[in-house]
């Protein structure tokens, strides 16, 4: 029995008035699997990750989650389904504690929904499953402090906490590195390695040697088209990639 | 049960969320002593200091309900006294029952309110939540507007002009309180006050109560969290609309009438200087607010025709000078209590105390004299203003205000070094040292 892929997209196209953005994307990721969507600015990677998330509608096609159709599904419903993701551009409730962004992020998945009848600080489940999150993004130090007022990177952190907070078990990054130093960028990786260990991943990302480090297959965007999905070595001798995307550093 | 306390406990060397979160059941005791010994305070034994606390209370759960949505939720609304007059509407029709025989006690009436405010806020909310933001806004204007319309419409339900009466002495007694006297009706309202500000702070530390924060400061974010901003904003304007409407209840039993005036845009704009005066970043800011313009609506009426206009003004000193309300600038002082250091902004405030009041006094003189020129010319131009006869058609008077105005500005800020001054002295020594 094959199992259906943790996220199928089958002809996906979107317009923005007449102007089309993706243009025909049918891709497969399967369930454990780490895949990069990688290509030029503009390419629609970001707009893809909107559609799969929700954020808004294909104009045409498909889009699975674990094999249930999800297509144009309001954001908060695929991630009940279990996909979460995270922004390019910082999410966060700025004017929340640390703490409490990433408790807001684990709420609904612990089923405590819309409650009133819950004291919200005496839920050890959830003060748990906050616990963990912070110290696995290294943010405990910081968890009265409200979130508008952390540094750039551990903000980039704390998005990457209350992604996965609700234990999704499909995990979208949207340039997860972006604007990062060095040391912050290797942080990063291994952050994003240790905790997206069995689960899925899709990100979105621009820094190469992130790519090639972390990424199991790679997928290559271009003009809203994937010209390639193949491992990362595959990618890196594909001719047709070269010549898109990849070409300056081949040279 | 005794859970989630100990480990965020450990944090609490940073004065913030888990330090507030621990729990001290005595200032909610100290506040029911308070509310329970205040009317027979000597001094404070009179109808009308009764008569003033019952609507502060009332205010203030009102002031509560308002913030449970611009403060918590982020949704301005400017009709809130719809739920506020439709939820007195119901209670003085559930007065009338039971003058008419329904046998429940009167002490209960604020569950009518309760009832009214939370039915409409379904209604209504239903279709006003669907957007938050500026539309949210004039929807809830244009709704207000709406209602006070067809109050004047459907007499049957709001009585027209002169509005529906009830007694509330005629109704079954519970524990032989016959509302006869505004020490009862204060404590019954100082009772359902209490109770409703507890259950709204006990609201804000409920998973609802956290997202409605959430929705406030990123409602997008909260969609990829798997909730749906619209169902919180939804299910936080329905609870307001409830405590509004147990106001609404309160002020039916406190008066004995409900009329249109109940759910106008006039205590909608009331309800916001409140909240916003007494600061919509703190729990407990709007209930400071509620207090303090009752008791200026109350009091500065007797002094002043004018006393709107002295609320405009306040109303923009607020939002200019201090656009967090009178619990900011509480909670700015409690890291300098904690040091032991106010005594050192203290010479500084003083000091500038006094061109405050100088400068206030120039100020209002020549309010008041434009005023009563203006409203009442058929009086002439002899007054008697601040304890002292002029005569205004003298340029004596105005060069006095003018000169206390100007005079008093300009001392005010000289004196203002002083308050800079006594910070600067508190900080450093929070700074270098820290501990006392």
């Amino acid at each position: 029995m094959t199992r259906a892929p943790a996220l199928g997209l089958q002809d996906v196209h979107k317009s923005f008035g007449a102007t089309p953005i993706i243009r025909g994307v049918t891709l497969d990721v399967v369930e454990g699997e780490r895949h990069a969507i990688i290509g030029p600015n503009g390419a629609g990677k970001s707009t893809l990750f909107n559609i799969i998330s929700g954020r808004f509608p294909p104009t045409r096609g498909t889009v699975r989650l674990k094999g249930a159709e999800v297509t144009g599904r309001p954001p908060f419903e695929i991630n009940r389904r279990g996909l979460s993701r995270s922004f390019q551009v910082t999410n966060i409730f700025p004017r929340l504690s640390v703490y409490e962004n990433v408790r807001c992020s684990v709420l609904w998945s612990l089923r405590y929904h819309y409650s009133f009848w819950h004291r919200v600080d005496r839920l050890r489940d959830a003060h748990d499953r906050t616990e963990t999150v912070l110290s696995q993004i290294n943010l405990g130090a910081r968890r009265d402090v409200p979130a508008g007022v952390l540094t750039y990177a551990e903000q980039r952190a704390l998005e990457i906490g209350i992604t996965v907070g609700g234990g999704a078990d499909v995990i979208l990054l949207d340039e997860p590195t972006a604007g990062m130093s060095h040391s912050e960028t290797d942080y990063a990786v291994e952050l994003i390695r240790r905790l997206s260990a069995g689960k899925t991943l899709v990100m979105v990302e621009h820094d190469m040697g992130v790519v090639f480090n972390l990424a199991d297959r790679i997928s290559v965007l271009v003009y809203g088209e994937i010209i390639a999905t193949d491992t990362p070595d595959r990618i890196r001798a594909n001719r047709a990639v070269q010549d898109a995307y990849l070409g300056t550093e081949h040279h | 049960m005794n859970d989630a306390e100990p480990s965020t406990a450990v944090s609490a060397a940073l004065p913030g969320a888990a330090a507030r979160r621990r729990r001290r059941p005595w200032p909610w005791l100290l506040a029911a002593v308070g509310l329970a010994v205040l009317p027979v305070v000597p001094g404070l034994d009179s109808d009308f200091v009764r008569s003033l606390a019952s609507q502060m209370g009332i205010a203030a759960i009102f002031a509560l309900s308002f913030n449970m949505l611009l403060g918590q939720t982020g949704l301005l609304s400017f009709g809130h006294a719809v739920y506020f007059g439709l939820g007195g509407y119901v209670a003085i029709h559930g007065m009338r029952w039971i003058n008419a025989g329904l046998p429940v006690p009167v002490a209960l009436v604020p569950l009518f309110g309760a009832a009214g405010g939370l039915f409409f806020g379904l209604l209504i909310g239903s279709v006003t939540t669907k957007r938050a933001g500026t539309v949210f806004a004039m929807i809830t204007l244009g709704l207000g507007e709406l209602v006070v319309a067809a109050s004047l419409m459907l007499t049957r339900f709001f009585g027209g002009e002169e509005g529906i009466t009830a007694n509330r002495t005629r109704a079954p007694q519970l524990l032989g309180l016959k509302f006869a006297s505004q020490l009862e009706v204060y404590y019954l309202i100082a009772f359902w006050a209490f109770l409703s500000v507890v259950l709204m702070y006990a609201f804000t530390r409920t998973p609802l109560g956290r997202m409605c924060n959430a929705v406030r400061d990123n409602p997008e974010r909260t969609e990829f969290v798997g909730y749906n901003p619209q169902r919180v904003r939804f299910l936080a304007f329905a609870v307001s609309a409830m405590f509004a409407g147990v106001a609404g209840g309160l002020h039916a039993v406190n008066y004995e009438i409900v009329a249109a005036e109940a759910l106008g845009a006039a205590r909608s704009g009331t309800v916001l200087l409140m909240a916003f005066i007494g600061g919509i970043g703190n729990f407990l800011g709007p209930i400071l607010g509620a207090m303090l313009i009752t008791w200026l609506q109350v009091s500065l009426s007797d002094f002043t025709t004018a006393w709107q206009l002295y609320f405009g003004i306040l109303f923009i000193v607020v939002v200019l000078f201090a656009p967090g309300g009178l619990a900011a600038l509480i909670a700015l002082h409690v890291p300098l209590a904690r040091a032991r250091v106010v005594h050192k902004v203290i010479p500084g405030y003083l000091a500038a105390l006094a061109p405050a009041l100088i400068m206030a006094l120039g100020g209002s003189l020549l309010l008041e004299i434009n005023y009563r020129l203006a409203t009442k010319p058929e009086l002439g131009t002899r007054m008697t203003l601040f304890w002292v006869a002029m005569d205004v058609s003298r340029p004596w008077p105005w060069i006095a205000g003018v000169a206390l105005l100007v005079g008093g500005l300009y001392a005010f800020r000289r004196s203002w070094a002083l308050v800079e001054a006594g910070w600067q002295a508190a900080s450093e020594r929070i700074a270098g040292g820290g501990a006392p």
